[in-house]
């Protein structure tokens, strides 16, 4: 075959497609690499953590008469509300002291179209704890019961508020962590792969036997660096692809932009397993020093909360780790639809990490 | 005693060594080697630990720079231009292991591609008798057949000169007279090898000529046979006489000749 030929008498294209196979060939680095950001983007993305949910509302609803049912009818017509009204009183109490309501209306069985205003009166018990939402609650059912009011007294209402529905986006918690589970994966797959692989050829002697031959060292290089950075685009586009297709989160801004991300963030990470594998004798020393490395970046760099929760002075240092840039970068892109022009400051700040990683790299780097 | 004629540039010299110095520290590793080896020829280089065969030998591979002196390989100057000795040499490591989750036969290529040479892996392999293991990995092999798997991967730029660094060390006596069978074939289709090993019983049976190197230098350079007569003009003499068969006979004849690698050694890697 002819590309078989044409990849047999070039050693770099031979050497990429060697490492190719190795790399996808080692179910330890799929693990790491696809799996788990899969899993953890699929945990986040079925929990919907921290999205505004809609106010529990229990209803309990004693009269059952014609006003109640409308007023329960109205309220369940707004949408607004989750409404539960299966049980008793005192089980929707309980409901309540559990959490699982934030606020409980009670209609009193008086409660009809008769014209004693003592009749006319609901109860709300709310969840203090959830001021929010029990806030909101009140205010709507008093909303309706004024206009029942009105509609009783024959008034007709003369201010209105006409409000035009918008399809905005409501960022959920999925929107915001799929960028930074992105920037995390290609963060521990460059820096770990790289790390360990290089720490495996040295100790194994396979560089040595390697060095043995004509081989042209930068060539060897070039075939990790692009494998590495191939994987990281592939890691880009199943990672979004599933975030995608399974929880419905809106790719807004420019995919290949996103990837032009992912490729200069993985230079920073891959320049760096460089350096740790030529600092580190063995494994049992790389591990660690990668690790005393990923760990605070994949807290500090707003992967899974965003970097304004912390103190000012952490946020300081926070703000210029490499693992901020890109999470930032891709977020801005990917969920805001920021152009990648604009995200420059995010951009000189990765190239600055580049330099700087692969200076450390090519400085502490070593073949035996 | 060093060998005399190494300035005068023999043509049937393919290795020329004179005055190879390498210190590490105040450590003197080579301390003045010269020799040459012809065209063709098998040579041995033996030696304590620590007496500099290795370091004299990495310096011949280009594997290591020397502090002075120089070594021709085919005409070409090591020191100068390793990497064009590298091209026309074939170095087996003293224990080399290859890529992982690579098979031997995407290994060989990997390597012949190194050297732009598209090759039939699979002859490769069958020249070692390692056809039935074509799809195995590296790590799943005995320790016989890493061996003779570490030395497939030597030929696939065809090379001039071999050179095998204790290629029997830690093999049983079946996979020890293979790797003696293979080096004589070698030989046989021309090549030159220099080899080191600890076993004098194999520097007898492979050599045409032996250097036995101490504290960095040559203290003797000559065919075996020449340098065990010597010996005996000095009037040593073996303190018991020599029997017709060795213990080494008496295993061979009970377990036979025929490689012993089904599987793969427990102790490996």
């Amino acid at each position: 075959m002819m590309l078989n030929r044409l990849i047999q008498t070039n050693p770099t294209l031979s050497m990429t497609r060697a490492s190719m196979r190795m790399w996808f060939r080692d179910r330890q680095a799929i693990f790491w690499t696809f799996f788990l950001p899969l899993v953890l983007i699929s945990i986040f993305g079925l929990l919907d953590v921290g999205a505004f949910s809609s106010v529990d509302l229990g209803v309990v609803d004693k009269a059952n008469n014609e006003a109640s049912r409308k007023l329960v009818g109205d309220i369940q017509g707004l949408g607004a509300f989750d409404i539960s009204d299966t049980g008793t009183e005192a089980d929707e109490r309980q409901a309540l002291l559990e959490g699982d309501r934030n606020l409980v209306l009670i209609i009193e069985p008086g409660f009809d179209d008769s014209r004693s205003q003592a009749d006319r009166e609901v109860t709300v018990i709310y969840n203090q704890g959830r001021q929010q939402e029990s806030q909101s609650g009140r205010t709507i059912i008093q909303q309706i019961l004024d206009e029942m009011t009105f509609a009783d007294a024959g008034v007709e209402v003369r201010y209105r508020v006409d409000a035009q529905p918008v399809d905005s986006r409501n960022l959920r918690f999925i929107d915001f962590l799929m960028p930074g589970v992105v920037a995390m994966s290609i963060m521990q797959m460059g820096l770990f792969s790289v790390a360990f692989s290089f720490v495996q050829l040295k100790s194994r002697g396979i560089l040595r036997r390697l060095l043995a031959t004509p081989v042209n060292p930068a060539s060897f290089l070039f075939a990790q660096v692009i494998t590495r950075l191939t994987v990281s685009v592939i890691q880009t586009l199943v990672l979004i692809g599933l975030a995608v297709i399974a929880f419905d989160v809106q790719l807004v801004g420019n995919l290949s932009a996103v990837l032009v991300l992912a490729v200069l963030g993985g230079g920073v990470f891959v320049s760096m397993g460089f350096a740790v594998s030529g600092w580190a004798g063995s494994e049992d020393v790389a591990a660690p020093i990668a690790n005393i490395i990923a760990l605070p970046m994949m807290f500090l760099s707003g992967v899974f909360f965003p970097r304004d929760a912390m103190p000012k002075s952490i946020q300081l240092v926070a703000d210029h780790l490499p693992l901020s840039y890109l999470v930032d970068a891709i977020r801005s892109v990917a969920i805001d639809g920021e152009s990648l022009w604009s995200q420059w400051p995010d951009v000189l700040g990765l190239t600055a990490w580049v330099v700087v990683t692969f200076l450390v790299a090519l400085r502490l780097f070593r073949w035996e | 005693m060093t060998e005399t004629t190494t300035s005068e540039n023999h043509h049937g010299d393919i290795i020329q060594v004179n005055n190879l110095r390498k210190s590490y520290g105040d450590i003197v590793a080579v301390d003045g080697v010269s020799f040459s080896v012809a065209t063709g020829e098998v040579f041995g280089i033996l030696g304590p630990n620590g007496a500099g065969k290795t370091t004299t030998v990495e310096i011949l591979e280009g594997m290591r720079s020397s502090d002075s002196g120089s070594a021709l390989i085919n005409g070409v100057d090591v020191q100068k231009h390793p990497q064009a000795v590298k091209e026309i040499i074939g170095i087996q490591l003293q224990s080399s292991s290859f890529f992982d989750r690579l098979n031997l036969v995407e290994i060989l290529d990997v390597f012949a591609s190194i050297y732009r040479r598209q090759i039939d892996a699979m002859e490769f392999l069958r020249q070692v008798q390692l056809a039935d293991r074509a799809k195995a990995l590296f790590k799943e092999l005995s320790g016989g057949q890493k061996q003779r798997f570490s030395v497939a991967t030597t030929l696939v730029n065809d090379p001039l000169v071999l050179f095998l660094d204790e290629p029997t060390t830690g093999l049983d006596p079946q996979a020890r007279h293979h790797m003696w069978d293979l080096v004589k074939r070698f030989k046989d289709e021309g090549r030159t090898v220099l080899l080191t090993t600890h076993y004098m019983e194999e520097a007898e049976e492979l050599c045409d000529r032996v250097a036995i190197m101490d504290h960095g230098k040559i203290a003797a350079l000559d065919r075996p046979d020449t340098l065990v007569d010597a010996l005996l003009a000095k009037g040593f003499e073996r303190p018991r006489s020599e029997r017709l068969a060795t213990l080494e006979d008496v295993f061979l004849d009970l377990t036979g000749r025929a490689l012993r690698d089904a599987g793969p050694e427990t102790d490996g890697q």
